[in-house]
């Protein structure tokens, strides 16, 4: 359903590739600098591209488009959007699959969780960062990334409900 | 149909609404069009991009290039005032 103007507006190829641009940009400055937070910026705009895709439901599709278009052909496989978009930004010989799969599942993580006022490095600060362990354990072992999502939704379920709701 | 734009923005679409004026004159255009016309231009050059705003709403704001030339800008016209107050 069209609630609002923009959407009906066209997202082009073009727009795709200015929007990544200031990525890429966001990217050579956190690697030219020596900040211990300039990962949190380049990651802020790879979130923030990614999470109104998500709101439109067009993040599979666009992270497929912005693929293709960095590659110059049709690409078998695509990551998922956060992974994908990291691929199209950063220097491959600097962020191995591993790190990339990292802030990929962090990047997750925040979209599921972080509230919209609070920005994503304080949101991955308070968690003590985005290497920090408890992101990064699999879901399967069930601690970490899956024990703080339970608590964090049960949280936010009880502070949903008022008093007489119990 | 509502559309949130940033502060940042306001300023660059008040300009190209009031350059838009004359082609509305008459039938060409409803304001809502070209407004939408106005945005997806400025989303293709780079001027404009879209994110989530604080209430989960699709918004525009004007992008790190656009608002880095309009503070440029800001800074010349005041060197410029400047010189001329002296």
């Amino acid at each position: 359903m069209l609630r609002y103007l923009s959407d009906r507006i066209a997202f082009t190829d073009k727009a795709l590739k200015i929007n990544l641009e200031p990525l890429e940009d966001a990217w050579e400055e956190f690697q030219s600098s020596r900040d211990r937070n300039g990962v949190y910026r380049y990651l802020s705009s790879v979130f923030e591209l990614v999470s109104w895709w998500q709101y439109y439901d067009i993040a599979e599709m666009y992270a497929r488009r912005a693929m293709c278009l960095k590659a110059g052909r049709p690409v078998d496989h695509v990551p998922e959007p956060f992974a994908a978009i990291i691929v199209c930004t950063a220097d491959p010989k600097k962020v191995d699959y591993r790190m990339r799969s990292k802030w990929a599942r962090a990047l997750t993580y925040a979209a599921e969780f972080k509230r919209r006022t609070v920005s994503l490095r304080e949101f991955m600060k308070r968690r003590g960062g985005i290497t920090n362990a408890p992101l990064d354990l699999p879901v399967a072992s069930g601690g970490g990334l899956q024990k703080i999502a339970d608590a964090e939704s049960c949280k936010f379920r009880t502070e949903g409900r008022s008093a007489g709701q119990f | 149909m509502k559309i949130n734009i940033n502060e940042s923005l306001q300023a660059y679409i008040n300009e190209a609404l009031y350059r838009a004026r004359p082609r509305r004159n008459g039938t060409v255009g409803a304001p809502n069009a070209v407004l939408a016309d106005i945005l997806a231009k400025a989303e293709a050059v780079g001027d404009a991009m879209r994110y989530l705003d604080q209430r989960g709403r699709i918004a525009w704001k004007a992008t790190p290039r656009l608002r880095e030339y309009i503070a440029d800008l800001k800074a010349d016209a005041e060197a410029d005032a400047e010189k001329e107050a002296m």
